[in-house]
C-alpha cells in the first residue's frame, strides 16, 4: 500500500495514472467507476515509435474523405463505462485528435487525427499512460463489412416498417369502403396516400431484391429475389394504373406488405451469420510477438520475426513455447497437451526438443532454435488453418434450394394464367390483373420466414442452455450429420488429472500436504489441491521454514525440523525411499521424515453422461469415431469406458484434419468436437466444429458451436435443438406450399379478391411464426 | 366531410410520421445505436462538461478541416 495524502494505492502504477488524470481534470473518472474494481496499469510495453513507421501506416492507416488519417485500435483493459469515457476525454483532449469513438460492448476504437500536428504513437502513449493499451487491429475485414451490412438492413426495415403500418391503416379505410361503399374522389385521395407510402418501401427497401434478382440473372438463376421484385413491382405498375384511371382495387398495401415480409426475413438470415474472417485474426493475436534470448551473454527482448535458427532462447516456468529447438541447458516438465492431447506432463532434458506452442511447466530452460518463426510448428500450424478455413464445405439450405424451384413454377403459373385469360378474350386489363393475383398470393412471406424464424426460436432456445450457434444455417447442418468425431482430452474427459483414490498408511497432517501442492503449478499437484478443497474443509495454509522444487519430480519442504516430500516415484528414490505400489494410473506419494503416509492416484476421470451420449448418438444412427494424440492404453481405457468401438490414436493435427477430409471423401458430413490447439485444424475443417467453452482461445473462435459450460449433456442437447429445428423448417416449408397448393388455383380461376389476398398472406406468415414457436414446446417434451 | 379535409389530415399525419422516421434514420446513420451499453451510460454521463466538450471537439474539426482544405 503506497500512502498519498488522504489516498491509498496498491502500486506506483496506480498512482501515476491517479496523478496524471488529477492534474488533467479528469478526477470525476473515479465517482464514475463506482464499485468496479480497477487492475494496475500494465507497465511494459513495446516500443510506441513502430506505430509511426511506413510498413504501419500502410497496413492499418485509412486517409478519410475529409483528408484526416483514421485507424481502428483494440483497447485493452476497459472494464466499465467509465473507462470508455475518460479514454474518450483524454484523446479528445489532445491536439490534432478529431475523434475518437470506443465501442464498449467490444472494446474497438476508431481515431480521427490530423497527422502534421500529432503523431500516431503519441496517441498510443497517452492512452497507455492513463493504465490502458492499445493496438491496430485491420479494419477492412469482414466485420466491419457485416456491421455495414447490418446498418443498411436497419435503414431498409425502419422504412418499410413505418410505411407498411401506415399504409395498413389506410386499408382498413379502403376496406371498409368496399363493403359499406365510398366515393370514388375519397378512394383515390386514400389510394394516392398508399402510392406515396409505397415508393420507398419498394425503391428504397426493396432494392436489394431488384440487386439480387439481377445478379441472379446474370448467372442464369432464377432466384426467389427475382420473384419478389416482379411480383411487387408489376403490382406497383398496375395500382399505379388504377389509381390513374380511377377504376378497380389499387394494391399498394400487397407491394409494401411483401416486401416488408420478405425483408424481415432476409435480415434474420443476415444477423445470425458469422464473420469468418475474423478468426484468422484472432489467430495472429493469440501469438506473442516477442520472446527472451540469450546475446552475448545478456537476456534481451527479440521480435519472434527476428529470432534466427541457432539463438539461444530463455524460457522461464510458466512460459509459452514459441519456437522450435533443442535445450541445451536447465530441465523440466512441458505441457503438451495443446500440441498432443497427451494430458499428462512430459518431462525434458538437456539434448530434447521442445515444439512451439507448447508450454512449460517448471522448466526454467536455454534452448536452441533449430528452425526460425516463419518454419515453426506454431506457424505451420496457422498457415494450415487458413486453407482449412477456404475449404470448409457448405451444404446448402433447404430453403434456399426449394425457393429457386418455387420462384419460376410460380412465375411460369402468373404468366400461364395471363395468357390464357387473354385468349379467352377477357381483355388485357383483367387477364392481366388475374395474373398478377396469382404472383401477390404466393407471395413467399411464408417461404422466406419459415427458415430463419424457426432457425432463431432454436437458437435462443440453445443460448439459454449454454449452447452457442454462431451461425443459423449449422442447425441444419447438425441435424443432417451423419458422423460424430470426439476428441479425448477435455471433452470427454475432464482434462486434468483428478484423484480417484487415496491409500492411507498414517494419520498425517492435511494443512502440511495442502500447503505443499498450493505451492506447485503442476496439473498433479493442482489435482490434489482441487480434491482436498472439495473436502468437508478446505485445510488453512502454513508456512514452510525451506522450500523447493525439484524438476520433473516434486516437492521439498522443511517444516518445524520435519522433511516433507510430494511428487513421483523419481523424488523417493532420489531420497533413498523404497516402496512397491502397482497402479494404472498416475500416483502423488507423499512422505514425512522419509517415510511414505499417503499416496494419491489420479487420472483424468471421464465426463459424467459421457456413455449416455455416446447411446444416444448410436440410437440416432450417427457413427462415433474417438481420435486422440494420446497414447493407445489411455485412448482405449477411456474408448471401453464409455463404449467408443472405433478410435484412433496417436494422432498429431495433421492427421486429425486428413481424418476429416477422408470422411468426407466418402461423402459423410462430420461433426468434430474439440478443445485445444491441437484440434483447431480438423474443427475447421470439419462440417461443424463443436468446441468446449473452456478450451483454448483460438478454438473457441474457430469452432462453429461452443458449449459453454462444457458439459457432454449440451452436446446431447445440440443435436436435440438441431433436429427438432429442423424438423420444424419443414413442417414450416410444408405449410408454405400448402397454402400455395391452395390458393394459387383459385387466384387462377380468379376468385381472389383484395381483402382474401391481403389476410391470407398474413395468415400464412402467422402459422409459420407460431409454428416455429413448438421448439420450446417440443425441447420440453422430449 | 369533404375531400380535402381527408387529404389534409392524411398528409400532415403522414409528414408528422415521415419526420419521426427521418429522424431515427439519421440517428441510425450516425451510430447512436451501434453500441448499447455506452448508449444506455450515455444518459448518466450526460450534463454541461459533456456539452462543451462536443462544441468545443466540432470547432476543433472545423479549424482543422480549414487548413486542411483551405475554401
Amino acid at each position: 500500500m503506497i500512502k498519498d495524502n488522504s489516498n491509498y494505492f496498491c502500486c506506483n502504477g496506480c498512482q501515476g495514472v491517479f496523478k496524471l488524470l488529477s492534474d488533467e481534470g479528469f478526477d470525476s473518472f473515479y465517482a464514475k467507476t463506482q464499485d468496479v474494481k480497477l487492475s494496475p496499469p500494465l507497465e511494459k510495453f513495446e516500443d510506441s515509435s513502430t506505430f509511426d513507421s511506413e510498413s504501419f501506416r500502410d497496413a492499418f492507416v485509412k486517409v478519410n474523405s475529409d483528408g484526416f488519417n483514421e485507424i481502428a485500435l483494440i483497447i485493452e483493459g476497459i472494464h466499465c463505462s467509465a473507462c470508455v469515457w475518460l479514454n474518450e476525454k483524454a484523446l479528445h483532449k489532445m491536439d490534432g485528435v478529431i475523434e475518437a469513438n470506443i465501442n464498449f460492448t467490444n472494446n474497438k476504437a476508431t481515431v480521427v487525427w490530423a497527422d502534421d500536428i500529432v503523431k500516431l504513437s503519441a496517441i498510443i502513449e497517452m492512452i497507455r499512460s492513463i493504465g490502458y493499451d492499445a493496438f491496430a487491429y485491420d479494419s477492412s475485414i469482414q466485420e466491419v463489412y457485416a456491421n455495414r451490412e447490418r446498418k443498411s438492413y436497419y435503414l431498409k426495415m425502419a422504412v418499410a416498417i413505418f410505411a407498411s403500418m401506415n399504409i395498413m391503416w389506410i386499408a382498413v379505410a379502403q376496406y371498409a369502403g368496399y363493403f359499406t361503399g365510398i366515393t370514388q374522389d375519397v378512394k383515390t385521395i386514400l389510394n394516392i396516400a398508399e402510392w406515396i407510402l409505397a415508393t420507398p418501401v419498394l425503391f428504397f427497401s426493396g432494392w436489394v431484391f431488384f440487386k439480387g434478382a439481377y445478379y441472379g440473372l446474370k448467372n442464369r438463376v432464377v432466384n426467389m429475389d427475382l420473384m419478389v421484385a416482379t411480383g411487387a413491382l408489376l403490382t406497383y405498375i398496375y395500382s399505379i394504373y388504377i389509381t390513374v384511371t380511377e377504376y378497380g382495387e389499387a394494391y399498394f398495401d400487397s407491394v409494401s406488405m411483401i416486401i416488408t415480409f420478405v425483408l424481415i426475413g432476409k435480415f434474420l438470415e443476415v444477423l445470425s451469420k458469422k464473420n469468418a474472417a475474423d478468426t484468422l485474426d484472432i489467430v495472429g493475436k493469440h501469438i506473442p510477438s516477442e520472446t527472451k534470448i540469450l546475446l552475448d551473454d545478456t537476456i534481451i527482448t527479440c521480435k519472434l520475426e527476428n529470432v534466427k535458427v541457432g539463438n539461444i532462447v530463455v524460457v522461464s516456468s510458466g512460459d509459452r513455447i514459441l519456437l522450435d529447438g533443442e535445450i541445451v541447458k536447465g530441465q523440466g516438465s512441458f505441457d503438451e497437451s495443446n500440441l498432443t492431447g497427451e494430458s499428462e506432463p512430459i518431462y525434458k532434458k538437456i539434448g530434447d526438443s521442445v515444439i512451439s506452442g507448447t508450454t512449460s511447466i517448471d522448466a526454467d530452460i536455454y534452448f536452441r532454435a533449430t528452425k526460425d518463426f516463419k518454419h515453426s510448428t506454431l506457424s505451420n500450424l496457422v498457415t494450415l488453418l487458413e486453407s482449412a478455413i477456404n475449404k470448409k464445405p457448405k451444404i446448402q439450405q433447404m430453403a434456399n434450394k426449394l425457393s429457386e424451384h418455387f420462384s419460376s413454377v410460380i412465375l411460369g403459373f402468373s404468366f400461364l394464367t395471363f395468357v390464357v385469360w387473354f385468349m379467352l378474350d377477357n381483355g388485357f386489363e383483367t387477364s392481366f390483373m388475374i395474373g398478377i393475383s396469382v404472383i401477390v398470393i404466393a407471395c413467399p412471406c411464408a417461404l422466406a420466414l419459415a427458415t430463419p424464424v424457426a432457425t432463431l426460436v432454436g437458437l435462443n432456445l440453445g443460448a439459454k442452455r449454454g449452447i452457442l450457434f454462431k451461425e443459423a444455417a449449422q442447425i441444419e447442418t447438425i441435424a443432417k450429420v451423419d458422423t460424430l468425431v470426439l476428441d479425448k482430452t477435455g471433452t470427454l474427459t475432464v482434462g486434468k488429472p483428478e484423484v480417484v483414490k487415496q491409500s492411507h498408511f498414517e494419520e498425517f497432517d492435511k494443512e502440511l500436504l495442502y500447503s505443499l501442492v498450493k505451492l506447485s503449478k503442476h496439473p498433479v499437484a493442482s489435482g490434489i489441491c482441487r480434491y482436498l478443497e472439495n473436502e468437508d474443509e478446505t485445510p488453512g495454509e502454513i508456512l514452510f521454514d525451506e522450500f523447493s522444487q525439484i524438476p520433473a519430480c516434486g516437492i521439498k519442504a522443511q517444516y518445524r525440523g520435519k522433511e516433507i516430500l510430494g511428487g513421483n516415484i523419481k523424488l523417493l528414490e532420489l531420497h533413498g525411499i523404497k516402496i512397491d505400489f502397482i497402479s494404472d494410473n498416475t500416483l502423488f506419494y507423499y512422505a514425512v521424515d522419509r517415510k511414505v503416509v499417503c499416496i494419491y492416484e489420479l487420472s483424468d476421470k471421464i465426463k459424467d453422461s459421457a456413455s449416455e451420449l455416446i447411446a444416444e448418438m448410436q440410437k440416432r444412427n450417427i457413427n462415433v469415431v474417438m481420435l486422440t494424440g494420446d497414447n493407445e492404453k489411455s485412448a482405449r481405457n477411456v474408448a471401453r469406458k464409455v463404449g467408443i468401438t472405433e478410435l484412433y490414436y496417436e494422432q498429431t493435427p495433421e492427421d486429425k484434419s486428413n481424418f476429416i477430409e477422408s470422411l468426407h471423401a466418402q461423402n459423410r458430413s462430420v461433426v468434430m468436437v474439440g478443445d485445444g490447439v491441437n484440434d483447431i485444424l480438423a474443427l475447421s475443417r470439419a462440417d461443424i466444429g463443436i468446441v468446449m467453452g473452456s478450451g483454448s482461445d483460438i478454438a473457441v473462435e474457430i469452432g462453429d458451436v461452443v458449449l459453454l459450460n462444457d458439459s457432454l449433456t449440451s452436446l446431447k442437447d445440440a443435436f436435440k435443438i438441431s433436429k427438432i429445428t429442423f424438423g420444424l423448417i419443414k413442417q414450416n416449408l410444408f405449410i408454405s406450399l400448402v397454402y400455395n397448393a391452395v390458393t394459387i388455383p383459385l387466384a387462377m380461376a380468379g376468385y381472389v379478391i383484395p381483402l382474401v389476398a391481403a389476410i391470407s398472406m398474413s395468415l400464412s406468415s402467422l402459422l409459420v411464426v407460431g409454428n416455429s414457436m413448438r421448439i420450446r414446446y417440443k425441447f420440453k417434451q422430449n | 366531410m369533404s375531400n380535402w379535409v381527408i387529404a389534409m389530415m392524411l398528409g400532415v399525419s403522414i409528414f408528422l410520421g415521415a419526420a419521426a422516421l427521418f429522424a431515427f434514420l439519421w440517428a441510425i446513420k450516425n451510430g447512436q445505436f451501434d453500441d448499447e451499453e455506452k448508449f444506455l451510460n450515455a444518459a448518466k454521463f450526460d450534463g454541461e462538461d459533456e456539452l462543451n466538450d462536443a462544441f468545443k471537439r466540432e470547432q476543433k474539426k472545423k479549424a482543422l478541416k480549414k487548413e486542411y482544405r483551405p475554401e
